[in-house]
């Protein structure tokens, strides 16, 4: 294994083990999280990096019971605290001051770094481990932050339903959905229905049979599932799994196929 | 704010006339000369075997002694669709790798950090690399998930407060831009220098890299170029892509592959290929001064096929037809 130890995989790598009942390896994995927490109760990326950013999402989805009521905690404010710039009081008034014809509404999604605009992963993993914690220890402030970021999804789909990156258009073309960010947004939609979501189911079932890349498939697999659209006899088709987090991936969402609550309560 | 750009640029050029010696001689890479840049203009019909004659003639015509240095070559690797122009062909980059090994280099490495998809293998298996390049894996770095260094460029022109670049591209002696020639909605046009953009850590930044929008793009582009020193322009022209690029544009048959060790000046004669003005491209303008003599016709000494004789119109949205040469 080459370089350094990242937040991403230690997270999928510390849940997937969790799942399996693999405590004491896990514990490992916890013990490396817990000492990279930042003073503001966000994660970095890496080590060589020094601000909190989207990964701290990752790590707030990691049972408080397992990483700590504390350290828990302060990940969950620190997801509060944190907004895509476009939605950002300052941001909104130079808009106005501009003359921006688009309307300002009140989603608000979450960036993949400070000081930047929100996109569909940063904000699809945010609402799960605000939701999951919600769950917990329900609480009216939470509810609003995540409808507020379940309103940015519904704003960013594809006009044909499913998500990319977070583009509906670009210069009046039209953007294109991908799987993997297709099946984040709808496991952050769980429990939502309507005719926004049924679209998105529908791009994400054809997409289940087409997908090559597990990262993308296994985020499929829990997105559909998560509106009981997943077949119940589904296998997932033999593909190369390149990376720790995509094998942690599969192996969450199988453990998610056989009822265990993983990315929600 | 135009006198500091153009202070900016002096300096750099007395730096890199100053300093190129320790960093460069020692392996006869011309970088930045003062002299005319050369590029390359050769044609190139379609992607097949000839492609690794071609590119070894060409590669061996402008490079000096490359023996015993580890070269990295950087790839444009957009998005999940065989059979299209938005990525840099895999004929392209493996003519590359086999012409630098044959010329002695002691490493080759492939690396790339895609900008929207995170399932970067997956995204070169997709557009043919594993089919095209012997033991892809084991020859590849995935740019996004390197290990980074902090970098505090000597002259900035973004916005961006830190800037972390993977210690693969910055430790390789030669990093080669391996770009495709296209429009590009944002910035113009999209090639050597754009394509660097790709080496920006989306495991820090996120997918896509929207910091670098938020610290102005042609800004980030120059800080880019600025920020490796030893680097040499590849652009595949064999099919570019016109109209809404960099990825839904519409095929273009160019059919060349253009070639230096002076990126600015290889855009620039990309440009002047696909019928657009140089020096209305913003990042171009930034990195070669007020005057902009870096990019000017004059100071590019063109080998192989003249600009007139491959110059074909390529298509540009409605935003940027004042980039279009005979609108300027």
């Amino acid at each position: 294994m080459r370089g350094a130890s990242w937040t991403e995989p230690t997270v999928y790598a510390v849940l997937a083990l969790l799942a399996a009942g693999e405590s004491q390896p896990a514990e490992r994995g916890l013990d490396w999280l817990r000492s990279r927490q930042l003073r503001d109760g966000g994660w970095p990326p890496q080590a060589g990096f020094d601000e909190s950013n989207w990964v701290t999402a990752l790590a707030a989805l990691i049972p408080a019971g397992h990483l700590g009521e504390q350290a828990h905690a302060r990940s969950i404010e620190w997801l509060m605290g944190t907004v895509g710039e476009e939605s950002t009081l300052s941001y909104r008034v130079r808009r106005w001051l501009l003359g921006d014809p688009n309307p300002i509404t009140d989603s608000a999604g979450w960036p993949w770094v400070k000081e930047t605009a929100s996109w569909v992963t940063p904000t699809s993993l945010a609402i799960l481990a605000l939701d999951k914690e919600n769950s917990r220890r329900p609480d009216e402030r939470l509810r609003k932050r995540i409808a507020a970021g379940r309103r940015y999804l519904v704003e960013r789909m594809c006009l044909k339903g499913g998500w990319n990156h977070g583009s509906v258009r670009v210069y009046g073309a039209e953007g294109l959905p991908y799987p993997e960010t297709t099946g984040l947004a709808l496991a952050a939609l769980r429990g939502i229905s309507g005719e926004s979501v049924d679209l998105s189911i529908a791009v994400a079932r054809r997409f289940l049979t087409a997908c090559r890349s597990a990262d993308a498939l296994n985020w499929l697999r829990v997105g559909l599932m998560a509106h009981r659209q997943l077949p119940p006899d589904y296998t997932p088709p033999e593909l190369a799994y390149r990376t720790l987090t995509e094998t942690s991936l599969c192996m969450l969402a199988a453990e998610t196929q056989k009822g265990r609550e993983i990315f929600w309560s | 704010m135009t006198a500091i750009k153009q202070a900016r640029t002096l300096s750099r050029r007395e730096l890199l006339a100053g300093a190129a010696g320790a960093a460069l001689a020692g392996c006869g890479i011309q970088q930045r000369p003062l002299t005319p840049s050369r590029v390359a203009i050769v044609k190139a019909p379609v992607y097949d075997q000839r492609v690794y004659g071609i590119m070894q003639r060409m590669l061996r015509g402008l490079l000096g002694d490359v023996r015993g240095k580890r070269i990295l070559l950087k790839p444009n690797l957009v998005e999940f669709e065989p059979g299209t122009c938005i990525n840099t062909h895999p004929i392209v980059v493996h003519a590359a790798f086999e012409a630098f090994r044959s010329l002695g280099a002691a490493s080759v490495q492939i690396a790339e950090g895609p900008g929207h998809r995170r399932n970067t293998l997956d995204l070169a298996d997709a557009a043919g690399y594993f089919q095209t390049v012997p033991h892809f894996e084991a020859n590849f770095v995935d740019l996004n998930l390197d290990e980074v260094t902090r970098v505090q460029p000597v002259q900035q022109f973004s916005r961006i407060k830190k800037l972390y670049l993977p210690n693969t591209a910055l430790g390789a002696d030669l990093l080669v831009s391996v770009a495709k020639m296209k429009t590009h909605h944002w910035a113009g046009a999209t090639l050597s220098m754009k394509n660097l953009f790709g080496t920006v850590p989306s495991g820090i930044y996120g997918w896509p890299k929207n910091v670098l929008h938020w610290s102005g793009i042609d800004e980030s582009i120059a800080d880019l170029h600025l920020a490796f020193r030893n680097h040499f322009a590849i652009v595949d022209g064999i099919v570019g892509m016109e109209g809404n690029g960099p990825i839904q544009g519409t095929p273009k048959a160019s059919g060349v592959l253009v070639a230096g060790a002076d990126p600015a000046a290889v855009d620039a004669t990309c440009c002047r290929i696909m019928k657009i003005n140089p020096f209305q491209v913003q990042y171009l303008r930034l990195v070669s001064g007020e005057r902009g003599t870096q990019i000017a016709e004059r100071n590019i000494r063109q080998v192989g096929e003249s600009i007139h004789a491959v110059a074909t119109r390529f298509e540009l949205i409605p935003e940027f037809q004042r980039i279009r040469l005979e609108n300027t």
